[in-house]
């Protein structure tokens, strides 16, 4: 049983133990993984072969992703599979996904130039962020029509959305074969112990959402953000394959579905299960 | 020396075929799946794969053949012409393999032995009961023996090629000892690797129920609750390790009181069991383990049973009382109303006596009746147990 991971290695001071503890786990349970590193190695393209049973693409960079659809073009079997996830890195893309599939998103505008928003703030302010962002970094909210000058023309596309004033903590919703965990924390979150946040339970409505989500990019291993505002929710990202921070025992939970994962490959089968069973015995999510 | 396994599954190819091959028997067995009958006729063998956490064999297992259950003279012929036979169907269908048994023993002049590989108390006495009511002379049954076996080895998996070419592979534990009722069987007993034959053998079986069967059950049923597909993956959750040891603790507490420490065993014993759980070579999934929870939450059985007797012996069995709560919320749960939907007290004190035979309102019963009464509105379509201790749930 091979498994390849895409990674990326992250400094020495970022606490991050979810990854680690699922590779010692899956080579416990007879798993032979490699961990791939695509920004640390030349990689001559012509000799990338699918040479495990499943790839697990957790790195989000260009480099990483871009591997993943060389190998996605031969065949891989991958986790998320490669579309998906690059789908989803895209805001624009998975915005319109989500709000196509019924999903509670705020009002979201493209443009070229920053500038060209400025009619929009009649009606309040905007959220600004690299469409291809991730981690809350690089978000601006912009009040007024002059605060769009500060806003760099030069990194590709415009990503704005209407803003809605969050009411207490950001809630993340984590998703893994289907099951789903809920984390309160603070935004942003900077200290390992704030990424860890508070776990909270779903209600009945964030569920809702999160099967939409789900169906909407047909996997079963993703995350997303939600903001409370005047009593309504807004998917405001979402992320193919993040961190599961404060999700109790992630790692096993991860590790025990990338192992079940492995089993369906290596049986012929879908890798994803189905987007219905949260729990065996047919209990739908 | 001439045997037939009734059964072609993973316990009659993993275990009982296997030794008894091992042991110098010419091996036939009879089988409802016409494709492994094919296959065993055309491969004359089949792999085995046993594993431990230290290391794995595979070999296979040669010079067998197979009938159709289908065929139900040949197999009468090949039971009466056998030195001995053996069951491997799971117990409920025990009743449609003991009219074949009644022929094949009918005016037969020599002894013969019935070993019965299924996964239940008193199957022995249960089995004779059957072939008996199925004779024409029921007191031509008396002279054949008929025991049970109580196995220690997991066979998790038996697998067929779909095209049929390649010979079917079995996957278990590397564990070979069986246990016997020396009392049941009929001289000369048969020479077969591993068997133990014992006198008191009723203890034997609900040490292996009340220990072994009640830790496997609470890994599986927790672990449905928390969510994991695999008892290897379950057990390695904290809180169920702990509850596993717990539950196999009060087990053995019931066991050493009814019938002496022998039976009860030591802590060793049970981190040695719960090694074997850890073995991801045999992949286990939960789904497995967990099936078929109405038998399994029978009055003399591994979670029931263990209960009624720990709290025979003055111990709180709190463990066993949970674990069968969620062995009844499984057995509630695919359907697409919650399992609380299922649960008012008045049918949940009707469903503990018809499926536990207990009473709701005493003992053990009523332990049991309070721990299903706290899980039963979380089990929703989806639910997630996070916390087993604070008893935290994914979803409202």
């Amino acid at each position: 049983m091979r498994v390849g991971m895409l990674m990326l290695r992250h400094p020495p001071t970022r606490i991050s133990p979810v990854m680690p503890a699922v590779v010692e786990m899956l080579k416990h349970w007879g798993c032979e993984v490699d961990i791939i590193y695509p920004e640390e190695r030349v990689t001559p393209l012509s000799e990338v072969r699918v040479e495990h049973d499943l790839y697990i693409l957790k790195s989000g960079t260009e480099l990483a992703l871009s591997l993943a659809g060389t190998l996605h073009a031969l065949g891989a079997p991958i986790m998320n599979p490669y579309p998906i996830a690059a789908m989803m890195r895209d805001k624009i893309i998975s915005m319109r996904i989500l709000e196509a599939a019924g999903v509670p998103v705020p009002e979201t505008y493209i443009t070229s130039h920053p500038r060209q928003l400025a009619g929009l703030l009649d009606a309040g302010p905007l959220v600004l962020k690299p469409y291809r962002g991730s981690q809350g970094r690089g978000i601006h909210i912009i009040w007024d029509a002059d605060e769009l000058d500060d806003i760099s023309a030069d990194e590709g596309p415009v990503f704005a959305q209407r803003y809605h004033k969050p009411e207490g903590e950001d809630h993340k919703i984590y998703v893994i074969g289907g099951q789903m965990f809920g984390v309160k924390r603070i935004f942003p979150a900077k200290t390992y112990e704030e990424k860890i946040g508070e776990p909270f339970t779903i209600s009945s409505e964030l569920r809702e959402i999160a099967l939409r989500c789900s169906r909407a990019f047909g996997v079963e291993l993703f995350g997303f953000d939600v903001i409370m505002s005047a009593g309504k929710p807004y998917v405001v990202d979402i992320q193919s394959f993040p961190g599961f921070k404060g999700v109790p025992d992630a790692a096993l939970r991860l590790a025990d579905y990338i192992y079940s994962a492995l089993q369906r490959s290596l049986g012929g089968e879908p890798i994803i299960s189905t987007l219905t069973p949260g729990r065996q015995n047919g209990v739908a999510l | 020396m001439r045997a037939v396994v009734i059964g072609a599954g993973r316990i009659g190819c993993g275990l009982a075929g296997q030794l008894l091959r091992a042991s110098g028997y010419q091996v036939t067995f009879v089988t409802r799946d016409p494709r492994v009958v094919d296959n065993l006729n055309r491969n004359g063998c089949y792999n085995v794969v046993l594993t431990s956490s230290t290391e794995t064999r595979r070999f296979a297992v040669e010079g067998i053949s197979a009938i159709a259950a289908a065929d139900q003279d040949a197999a009468v012929q090949a039971m009466a012409q056998a030195d001995l036979i053996a069951t491997a169907v799971c117990s409920q269908n025990l009743p449609a393999v003991a009219p074949l048994i009644a022929r094949a023993l009918s005016g037969r002049k020599e002894r013969c032995n019935i070993i019965a590989f299924e996964n239940m108390p008193s199957v022995g006495p249960c089995l004779r009961r059957l072939v008996a009511a199925d004779s024409q002379c029921p007191e031509e049954v008396e002279r054949h023996g008929f025991s049970g076996a109580v196995i220690s080895r997991m066979v998790t998996r038996r697998v067929v090629d779909p095209a049929g070419q390649a010979p079917l592979t079995v996957i278990g534990e590397m564990v070979e000892d069986f246990i016997v009722d020396r009392t049941a069987l009929r001289a000369p007993l048969p020479g077969i690797r591993g068997m133990k034959p014992v006198e008191d053998y009723q203890p034997w079986v609900l040490h292996k129920l009340y220990t072994f069967s009640a830790g496997h059950a609470t890994a599986a049923y927790l672990g449905w609750l928390k969510g994991y597909h695999y008892i290897h993956t379950a057990i390695r959750d904290p809180e169920i390790r702990k509850a596993v040891f717990n539950a196999m603790a009060e087990g053995q507490r019931g066991l050493a009181a009814k019938f002496g420490e022998e039976f009860g065993g030591s802590r060793a014993d049970l981190e040695a069991i719960v090694a074997r759980f850890e073995n991801a070579a045999i992949n286990d999934p939960i789904g497995r383990v967990a099936r078929d929870p109405q038998r399994k939450l029978g009055a003399e059985e591994r979670l029931v049973g263990a209960g009624l007797l720990a709290h025979e012996a003055g111990v709180f069995p709190e463990q066993l009382a949970l674990v069968t709560a969620a062995a009844l919320c499984f057995s509630n749960s695919g359907h697409d109303e919650p399992c609380s939907a299922c649960f008012e007290h008045s049918q949940a004190a009707e469903a503990l006596n018809q499926i536990c035979g207990l009473d709701a309102a005493h003992g053990f019963g009523r332990i049991v009746a309070r721990s299903w009464a706290q899980l039963a509105p979380s089990v929703l379509p989806g639910n997630l147990l996070l916390s087993l201790n604070r008893r935290m749930w994914a979803i409202v």
